[in-house]
């Protein structure tokens, strides 16, 4: 079976510089011979946590959307590859909802204990951080990266890698960008050769 | 002179931690002579999430009808923005950031349409309170929702040291807060300070 990864593209905005930036580290991973799907959240149909703390009892949201569902797609990965740009300096309100979506499973893993990940479980299951923002500030993806472990960590995945360009507003987009998209296909490929590596070691 | 505040209440939780310590430092702001207070609940507000379409750059408005046209306004008119939310992994609760994004309507208006946010006059007398409440105890857990606070407070014509915050970490079940041995008098203290402050700010 081929190793899957699933890109989630956070933006509003239709094959915008980040959705475009995503794109190229899937084609990147499909050429190494990985199974590829992306789901744009915008498509989706999901509700923000209501922060009735519910799942802390039950282990299970009380909301039954689309939400669910793609929790249930990333469990089933082997890597995924989250993509937001970088809105007032931090990742969109779409990716937000989404994440903090994800309280019933820091409930099974933390209260109720239902939910455990091994170092070799997480180890075979990679993560990656695609990001653009129009600022050129070399800080401007802080506010997002704890926010990316904070998923990471719930899905028992390992934080392997930031596929990030920053200063699009002077470059006039992703696609003039010198390396950016040749950086991510690259990044494709190779996590989706590690990725198949560690199932022929096993 | 009258003065303004406007409160945002960004928990979807009513009545918890979050929330009762804005009500404390709105309560102490309220009791104060000639201070308005008006507090919007963002969860029951239908502001929805910033399209990323851009138009504002062009239009000076946003193409979306919902509850933001109401709360543009309000937060041209209003003296001081108390910004409250609790820490969601490690950020804003997405209720807060989509308002925080929506005000990507002023940042076009400031950087690229280059028109004034407020009238010159009120420049520097408006001030920001950032209040959160956290379950983890770690002391930086606060940190990455505070440059999304400090870039909506700048579009919004705030200074960054116009901006008063008071985090509270470690609490975590509803009523946690009111176990708590400073938050109380600290948000009492914090919603009096500010209003003597802007009480100087208005007066010069």
């Amino acid at each position: 079976m081929a190793v899957t990864v699933l890109g989630i593209s956070g933006s509003p905005h239709r094959h915008g510089n980040t959705e475009t930036l995503l794109d190229k580290f899937l084609e990147g991973a499909h050429e190494a011979g990985a199974a590829v799907e992306k789901v744009v959240l915008r498509d989706l149909l999901y509700s923000p946590c209501r922060g009735c703390n519910a799942c802390h009892k039950t282990g299970d949201c009380i909301i039954q959307d689309d939400a669910i569902g793609l929790y249930e797609k990333i469990l089933a990965a082997d890597c995924i590859a989250v993509a937001s740009p970088i809105y007032t300096m931090g990742i969109t309100a779409e990716l937000k909802g989404f994440i903090d979506r994800g309280q019933y499973l820091w409930a099974r893993k933390f209260i109720l204990k239902t939910l455990y990940f091994t170092d070799e479980h997480i180890k075979r299951h990679k993560g990656i951080f695609v990001s653009t923002a129009g600022l050129g500030w070399d800080r401007v993806f802080d506010g997002a990266f704890p926010v990316i472990t904070a998923l990471f960590n719930s899905v028992g995945f390992e934080y392997y890698d930031n596929i990030i360009a920053n200063d699009m507003d002077q470059f006039g987009g992703i696609r003039q960008h010198p390396t950016a998209l040749s950086e991510a296909y690259e990044k494709g490929q190779k996590v989706a050769r590690v990725l198949a590596h560690l199932r022929e070691t096993t | 002179m009258p003065i303004k505040v406007l409160a945002f209440a960004g928990s979807p939780r009513r009545h918890g931690n979050s929330e009762t310590l804005l009500d404390w430092v709105l309560a102490a702001m309220g009791g104060e002579p000639d201070v308005s207070v008006e507090k919007i609940v963002l969860s029951e507000a239908n502001i929805h999430m910033c399209n990323g379409c851009n138009a504002c750059e062009k239009l000076n408005k946003c193409i979306q009808r919902d509850g933001m046209d109401v709360v543009h306004d309000k937060i041209i008119d209003a003296d001081c923005i108390v910004l409250s939310s609790p820490i969601f992994c490690m950020g804003l609760a997405a209720q807060v950031k989509a308002l925080v994004d929506r005000a990507q309507v002023f940042r076009s208006r400031k950087y690229v349409l280059k028109l004034p946010i407020v009238p010159p006059e009120r420049r520097g007398k408006r001030l920001g309170v950032f209040l959160s409440t956290a379950g983890q105890t770690w002391n930086y857990v606060f940190d990455a929702a505070i440059p999304s606070v400090k870039c909506f407070y700048h579009v919004i014509d705030i200074r960054d040291t116009d901006i008063h915050y008071l985090m509270i970490n470690g609490v975590d079940e509803k009523g946690a807060i009111e176990r708590h041995p400073t938050a109380k008098s600290e948000a009492e203290m914090l919603g009096k300070d500010v209003v003597s402050e802007l009480r100087k700010r208005l007066a010069a």
